[in-house]
């Protein structure tokens, strides 16, 4: 909102230069977010919050400003009517619920034409065009005050009855905007005998308007409820400084000084023969008080304010004091005041005069708990895992398309939970896996001329399947070929599944998880922890890559949910003695031929080796010239040893020789 | 055989030796196992009863003669040569090492806060993503039909009433305030949603920090004490800070805070829009109709809370002009940090 300091110079003596009455008004949470020197006045623009429809005046920041400046602001009462006409006008509020107070003042024998010169200064600087003088004086009125009017051309309507009511089905209104609206039952409208005439609180209608040939207008001054109009607002897409008051609550006391205030500037600036004045609802709101402890003031704020410059502070922002005992007030809220409900209220009042830099800054005594966050601890130990893995963190959006899952293929068989107001086709629906939105991390990387990716994510996918559940999920992609230059020089290594194994592996070794499986399904793998699925392991498909448009590459990727690893990780530690004994390797080379699994390999040998063979690792792998097509060399580093003695040479010879004889009998290899 | 002249023989030849081989070589002469010690030692047998203790203990001494002779070859032979140390080479070629990833800028950012906050004695709690409406807006004392709702536009869910994707992290002020008695000292990060068109400054979703505390004897300026703490922590010890009264429905006293800009420090610059002062995060004291839906008695407890945007933070400390970075993980972006 927008006020001028000359405006506010009306109703306060001013003694501060703008730039410090903006800083001042800034501190008292009226956020001044522009000040302007223009045509010889300053215009602040002020944002005011949604609890003080009584800022949204010059009056009512003029009150701040008498407050904060400790000055008496000066009252405007604008002088009664004495020439009274004669009139007989009806007015119904179908239900008071909706509208709380109408009032009509009907005055006659007006001329319409433009402003002087001082208005049309005064409403430009704020923003606000100049129509004619009565549209100007109602508009003027409106921001001096902060009620809302509105003038009608009596001439054009029925006058014998104004009606406050709901638009019936069908119903329809050109309103000043030049719209025809089709208006229902959720709307509220001025009506005459015949037809709407307005959208109450909101905008007036085409057809009453006040033109350069209106002699008679009605001026409305009234109070609506803020639902009702928010309700009309939002329902019309419709937005006015009238309906933005309504909204955050117009003071019921201003409406008749309001209009009277108005009457007098048409008197003055549009020549009147007459007016006649009607008026039905509440005239004035119920009177109410809260209390005010002091001493509790002191405790919430931690600082003591003195009584007097309570009372003063409080009065100067409109308030009744009463003194009731030691400490306590009983303090008159005025009718602009409905923000104000309980005592915390009246201290954050306080707190504003005085100045929130004022309060001092202390230290309160925390009582720590020190529970640990299990999944917190979990997630931080797998990020720092995977950053010395050399993986980069991303963060991708939770919402994405329908169709993307769909093409990607994840879209089948699971029902991601939808959005009911997307603001586009992208946040239709919650994710229901990470895979995509790496995917396309991926996509943009290798866009970017990167020649090896390697992501990951840990953030929550959602499932709803009977409620929407969350589950909180890593996510990590490989791709492209990473280069190491050693000294040999270049050496290139191609993402692979064995890449993500590897990195698996790492995890659930860090994090105390063991037996776990992989169980493999062709292009991709499911991870098994005691036979419960806790992630996947996959390749992109053909058309999933070329739907994310990347070619020339396999991307790797791994979903592994954290909520379920939870319950399986071991991160207490427990030491076992150094062997005591030095143990013998012994190596075995040997060609395998292609579909037997290593691992079933390692399970026999350790099995058969026992008690001696206390490791085997696998430490070359290698295809190529000397290995026959269909099949793949390995070696085998076997280690021997005891807790009781040194071992010797031909202690270990026959169980080496078994492992061996094994190997070939039961897997068919060859030693080399 | 005449030890005299074995002895003198060693040590002509020891003289001789400047290798390690030839070290091991002449240890194999007389030490080994058919060298000189073990033909001489194996010949005692052989001697009158009279000379064989003599020449036991003779021998005995060549023994011990040849092995701290060789020990002190030893010594001398490593210090001087065999093994010498490699010439660094050319320096400027590429230094060979693991290469490291690194945390995502806003992970790194609500790490950091958080761990200050911990510092403090705060525990770290999240909460759900999905949220009721009630959680998010009623129980914190926003009215369903009120402007004061603007602020928090919502994504509502579909198929299931009345939730919604949390527009701030503040629902978990409710539920820990339900779930745990006072004394409460708390911080929340999370992922929250509001229906923003996305450009440079807006996100349709982004990350938060709540904080809130708890007790009896709570007040104000303990809030003032604590964010002076934090932003100090992050910003920097000489940065300044002011308190705004401003309007929270969950909050009364309500305050916003800004720092003192950290590009121009205060003159006014691009960055603050020539303000010097840059809004960091929204608090104030927990509103006593806030308690009064959680069941804590607003008589005895106080309490503050305050919630800030870790975006904004990002953008600040590092200079980030572009939210939409956060989120397109652009490697050149995410490796500068």
């Amino acid at each position: 909102m927008k006020v001028t300091y000359n405006w506010l110079k009306e109703f306060v003596d001013i003694k501060i230069p703008a730039k410090e009455l903006a800083d001042k008004l800034t501190m008292a949470g009226l956020e001044v977010v522009s000040l302007e020197e223009k045509a010889g006045d300053f215009v602040l623009e002020i944002e005011i919050t949604s609890n003080r429809p009584d800022w949204l005046s010059v009056l009512g920041v003029a009150r701040e400003v008498a407050a904060i400046t400790r000055r008496e602001l000066k009252a405007k009462n604008p002088k009664p009517e004495t020439k009274i006409a004669k009139g007989n006008l009806r007015i119904e509020i179908e239900n008071k619920k909706d509208c709380f107070l109408y009032t009509a003042r009907i005055i006659r024998g007006i001329k319409v034409g433009p402003s002087p010169e001082w208005l049309r200064k005064r409403l430009e600087l704020v923003g606000c065009r100049s129509v004619n003088n009565i549209v100007d004086i109602t508009n003027y009125a409106l921001l001096e005050s902060g009620e809302p009017l509105h003038a009608f051309d009596l001439d054009k309507l029925n006058p014998e009855k104004i009606v406050v009511r709901r638009a019936k089905a069908g119903e329809k209104i050109t309103t000043l905007d030049g719209q025809a609206r089709n208006l229902n039952n959720n709307v509220l409208v001025i009506a005459d005998k015949a037809k709407a005439v307005a959208i109450a609180g909101v905008m007036g209608g085409q057809e009453t308007e006040v033109t350069l040939d209106t002699r008679n207008i009605l001026l409305e001054a009234a109070v609506f409820d803020p639902i009702v109009v928010r309700r009309c607002r939002q329902a019309l897409g419709l937005q006015s400084e009238s309906s933005y008051r309504f909204e955050r609550g117009v003071d019921l006391g201003m409406v008749e000084q309001t209009s009277l205030r108005a009457a007098q500037l048409i008197r003055e600036y549009c020549f009147t023969q007459g007016v006649f004045f009607n008026s039905s609802g509440l005239a004035k709101c119920k009177e109410r008080s809260v209390k005010l402890d002091t001493a509790r003031a002191a405790e919430v704020l931690g600082v003591t304010i003195a009584p007097a410059k309570i009372k003063q502070a409080l009065s100067r922002l409109g308030f009744v004091i009463k003194q009731k005992a030691k400490n306590i007030l009983d303090v008159g809220v005025p009718s602009f005041r409905q923000d104000v409900k309980l005592e915390v209220d009246l201290i954050e009042e306080l707190a504003r005069i005085f100045g929130y830099e004022r309060i001092p800054v202390s230290l309160p005594a925390v009582k720590p708990q020190v529970t640990a966050n299990a999944k917190r601890a979990l997630t931080s130990a797998i990020k720092e895992i995977l950053v010395g893995l050399g993986l980069s963190e991303v963060i991708t959006y939770s919402l994405t398309d329908k169709l993307t899952l769909n093409s990607l293929g994840f879209g089948l068989g699971v029902q991601p939970i939808e959005i009911l107001n997307p603001l586009s086709q992208e946040q239709e629906v919650l994710r229901p896996t990470l895979i995509p939105g790496l995917g396309r991390a991926v996509s943009l990387n290798f866009n970017q001329k990167q020649e090896y990716v390697a992501i990951f994510e840990v953030s929550n996918i959602f499932l709803g399947e009977n409620k929407p559940q969350e589950e909180l999920t890593l996510g990590i992609a490989l791709s492209g070929t990473k280069s190491f230059l050693l000294e040999q020089g270049l050496v290139k290594d191609e993402a692979g599944f064995l890449n993500l194994k590897g990195i698996v592996e790492t995890i659930f070794a860090r994090l105390g998880i063991s037996g776990y499986t992989l169980n493999n399904q062709g292009s991709s793998a499911e991870i098994r922890i005691q036979n419960e699925k806790v992630g996947l392991m996959l390749s992109l498909s053909p058309q999933s890559l070329n739907k994310l448009n990347i070619k020339n590459k396999n991307v790797f990727m791994l979903e592994l949910s954290l909520d379920k690893i939870l319950s399986f990780t071991r991160r207490d530690k427990k030491f076992i003695p150094l062997p005591r004994y030095p143990g013998i390797a012994r190596d075995i080379s040997f060609i395998l031929k292609e579909g037997f699994s290593v691992q079933a390999i390692l399970v026999l040998l350790k099995e058969t080796g026992r008690p001696l063979l206390s490791e085997v690792r696998i430490t070359d792998y290698y295809k190529g010239r000397q290995i026959p097509v269909g099949y793949r060399g390995l070696t085998l580093s076997c280690f021997y040893s005891s807790n009781e003695r040194t071992l010797a040479e031909n202690e270990i010879q026959p169980t080496h020789e078994l492992l061996c004889a094994e190997l070939v009998r039961k897997f068919g290899v060859k030693l080399r | 055989m005449d030890i005299k002249a074995v002895s003198a023989q060693i040590d002509a030849d020891i003289q001789e030796i400047n290798s390690l081989e030839a070290l091991e070589q002449f240890r194999l002469k007389y030490l080994g196992r058919k060298g000189l010690v073990a033909e001489l030692t194996s010949a005692i047998p052989g001697l009158p009863q009279e000379e064989r203790a003599r020449f036991g203990q003779e021998v005995n001494a060549l023994k011990n003669k040849l092995l701290s002779l060789i020990a002190e070859k030893q010594k001398t032979l490593a210090g001087s040569s065999g093994q010498a140390a490699q010439a660094a080479g050319d320096l400027g070629m590429p230094g060979i090492s693991q290469s490291l990833g690194q945390l995502h800028p806003l992970t790194q950012v609500t790490d950091e806060i958080c761990a200050i906050f911990n510092r403090m004695g705060f525990s770290i709690v999240e909460g759900p993503e999905i949220e009721s409406e009630y959680n998010n807006f009623t129980g914190l004392n926003i009215p369903l039909e009120h402007p004061s709702r603007e602020a928090f536009d919502t994504f509502y869910l579909k198929n299931y009433t009345k939730m919604l994707l949390r527009s701030h992290t503040s629902p978990v002020q409710v539920r820990q305030m339900k779930e745990q008695k006072p004394p409460l000292a708390i911080v929340v990060p999370g992922r929250v949603y509001r229906p923003d068109a996305v450009d440079a400054a807006h996100s349709f979703m982004f990350h938060q920090i709540e904080g809130f505390m708890v007790d009896t004897g709570i007040k104000f300026s303990d809030l003032k004490g604590i964010l002076e703490m934090f932003a100090q922590a992050v910003f920097g010890n000489d940065i300044k800070m002011r308190f705004r009264p401003h309007f929270f429905p969950f909050t009364e006293p309500s305050a916003e805070v800004d720092i003192s800009c950290i590009i121009c420090k205060g003159k006014g610059c691009s960055v603050c829009g020539r303000k010097g002062w840059l809004e960091i995060l929204g608090s104030g004291m927990i509103h006593p109709n806030v308690f009064k839906h959680v069941g804590i008695d607003a008589d005895k407890y106080t309490g503050f809370a305050f919630g800030l945007g870790i975006e904004r933070i990002a953008m600040l400390k590092y200079g980030i002009n572009d939210i939409r970075l956060f989120f397109e993980n652009d490697l050149r972006f995410l490796r500068q940090f």
